[in-house]
């Protein structure tokens, strides 16, 4: 009897380290996998003879990242990037934060309808939009263009307004399709957020004679905090990454942000500086990965409105 | 002046507050999937004669459409897209490393940390470092991996096209599927497993008597939630291959993308939108209805 008892535990940790055997396996492949196209950028842009293929470094050099700040067109996207993702995401948290809380709180027949239209909204894909938006966005772009040249008669100002308002080739237009794509999941996470908050808080304040204004900033918005917090990650790390937009919106070189511009520089298959490329890349994917860090315990909370950060 | 009680004041404040949001989602995504539809029967175009007077056609892009073999192979190659890298891909080696981070291992973080980079890297990137792992000639990185088996070097973009967009989707894919499957796996109860032991059932019997079944709403939810993300891919196949070689990696979004802005159809391009909006708002309101969304 007792031999039976023994041979039968010492089969559990014969399974046992196998299974713990076969699990770190599988996660080393799929970690060597996740992780294989990233050893070529990070060394291609610290290498002074970066090239196309993977290469072990001749020496370390800082020289790649230093042009990013020296060479005019790479700054210009980095900082046409953060203006316009920076832009959206800030619009995108007041309105969704708005939006968010009205949907919260409101019982009007308006509610129900309005969260299944946002789950279908954000199914919505993209490609499917460019013809009928591009037209959209050239309507509001004559519009807004025929309002500068009222505004104003002298071509350099005009030139200096069109760049910041117009829709195509211009901002506005692309903060505000950005800010639009990125609403529905900010939305969403606003609202199952406001729904965790007690109305009692915000009755509680005003029956101490807090008025509204007071109730919103010193209540509702530090509770909401790490909504915000989980709305603004995603539609910042949705924005940075879209390629679409930037492509369909902007043509010319002053406008061009991270995504454009390094796709087109790739373009030039005769003159690509891949050590130039690589630091840029580099530069471009941090901010993303950053924010994902700190996205990525809200990840399984926004999957209810049947949407992926 | 009409007096407004506390109650109906706070009901207009709502719809004040709802307004900008509603403003700009109808403005850039409601009305432009409506307006899919009316462009779809017009002969619009982005150039010439037809940018400027488009006139009705009716269903005439939609039959142009039906007997395109490129709309035919655009729909075959995204399914095979979705299928392959959503479906297959992404699928099992999520649950593949959900299963084995569920287990007592060391590391976890780390290994966490590396799995999920892939889903934070902007598509423009995605495309960038993958063309440098695709690189043909003897020196690119997939082709010296591959010549450790015997295998010649390939031009893995030109010789596989499809199946290598699929890896790069599946590559960029693995964290998410992780991530949702692993909460699932989470919510199984353990004194399920540990009835199961008692009784003798074997790793394989829990696996396919218990993980499965149980697992099945989120699989569900995973397989739905993927399958429309995927279905709306572009700037990843755009950086990679444009839909070239020879329309060999055409999904729907390029095909769209390229008849309106490269051919300048912009009509045919709109049919073939309404085309790609009636399967992923099929898709959402199976969703909705089936899940019951709480809400």
């Amino acid at each position: 009897m007792v031999a039976v008892v023994r041979s039968s535990s010492e089969d559990v940790t014969v399974t046992h380290h196998a299974s713990q055997r076969r699990a770190y396996l599988t996660l080393v492949l799929i970690s060597l996998f996740c992780m294989m196209p990233f050893f070529w950028v990070v060394l291609a842009a610290f290498d002074p003879k970066a090239s196309q293929f993977l290469q072990i470094p001749q020496g370390v050099t800082l020289d790649h990242f230093k042009n990013i700040f020296a060479n005019e067109s790479g700054m210009r996207w980095v900082l046409n990037s953060v203006v316009i993702v920076g832009s959206a995401t800030i619009l995108t948290l007041i309105f969704a934060g708005f939006g968010g809380y009205a949907l919260s709180r409101t019982q009007a027949w308006w509610k129900r309808p309005l969260l299944y239209g946002i789950i279908l909204v954000r199914i919505v894909p993209p490609p499917a939009l460019i013809v009928p938006v591009y037209k959209v966005m050239l309507f509001l772009n004559d519009w807004i263009n025929g309002l500068i040249n009222q505004f104003t008669a002298d071509v350099e100002q005009q030139q200096m307004l069109s760049r910041m308002f117009s829709f195509i080739d211009g901002y506005l237009g692309l903060i505000l399709i950005h800010c639009a794509m990125q609403l529905p999941l900010a939305i969403w996470i606003m609202k199952t957020f406001f729904d965790a908050i007690p109305k009692d808080y915000e009755e509680a304040a005003a029956l101490d004679g807090a008025s509204q204004w007071q109730t919103v900033r010193h209540v509702l918005i530090p509770l909401a905090l790490p909504g915000f917090a989980a709305a603004g990650l995603f539609a910042f790390i949705n924005a940075w990454g879209d390629f679409l937009m930037p492509l369909m919106f902007t043509s010319s070189p002053e406008l061009q942000t991270l995504p454009l511009g390094m796709f087109r520089a790739f373009l030039r298959v005769d003159a690509i500086d891949y050590g130039f490329l690589t630091a840029l890349a580099v530069i471009y994917t941090l901010p993303a990965v950053i924010a994902f860090a700190f996205a990525r315990k809200f990840l399984t909370q926004t999957f209810s409105g049947g949407v992926k950060g | 002046m009409i007096k407004l009680t506390y109650e109906s004041r706070r009901q207009l404040g709502y719809r004040f507050m709802m307004a900008p949001a509603l403003l700009l989602m109808a403005a850039f995504i409601v009305f432009p999937a409506f307006y899919a539809f009316s462009l779809s029967l017009t002969d619009v175009a982005l150039l010439g004669f037809a940018a400027q007077e488009s006139s009705f056609v009716g269903l005439r892009n939609f039959s142009r459409l039906f007997g395109d073999p490129l709309f035919w192979n655009s729909l075959k190659v995204t399914l095979i897209f979705v299928i392959g890298s959503a479906v297959i891909g992404q699928f099992v080696l999520g649950f593949l490393s959900a299963l084995a981070l569920q287990r007592p291992v060391r590391y976890k973080p780390i290994f966490n940390a590396i799995i999920c980079l892939p889903n934070a890297v902007p598509e423009m990137v995605v495309g960038f470092l993958w063309i440098s792992m695709f690189a043909s000639g003897e020196y690119g990185t997939l082709n010296r991996f591959v010549a450790w088996f015997g295998v010649d070097p390939q031009q893995w973009l030109y010789t596989f096209p499809l199946l290598s967009i699929i890896i790069v989707n599946t590559w960029r894919g693995i964290a998410f599927a992780m991530i949702l499957l692993t909460s699932g796996l989470a919510a199984i109860p353990k004194d399920i497993y540990e009835a199961a032991r008692v009784d003798g059932a074997t790793d394989t019997q829990v696996f396919w008597r218990i993980t499965v079944p149980m697992m099945m709403p989120t699989i569900f939810l995973y397989m739905f939630i993927s399958t429309v993300t995927t279905f709306a891919i572009f700037g990843l196949v755009y950086t990679l291959s444009r839909g070239g070689p020879a329309n060999s990696t055409e999904i729907l979004g390029i095909y769209i993308y390229n008849q309106s802005f490269t051919a300048f159809q912009l009509g045919y391009g709109a049919a073939v939108a309404v085309v790609s909006l009636v399967v992923s708002m099929i898709l959402g309101i199976i969703y909705v209805k089936a899940l019951k969304v709480e809400v």
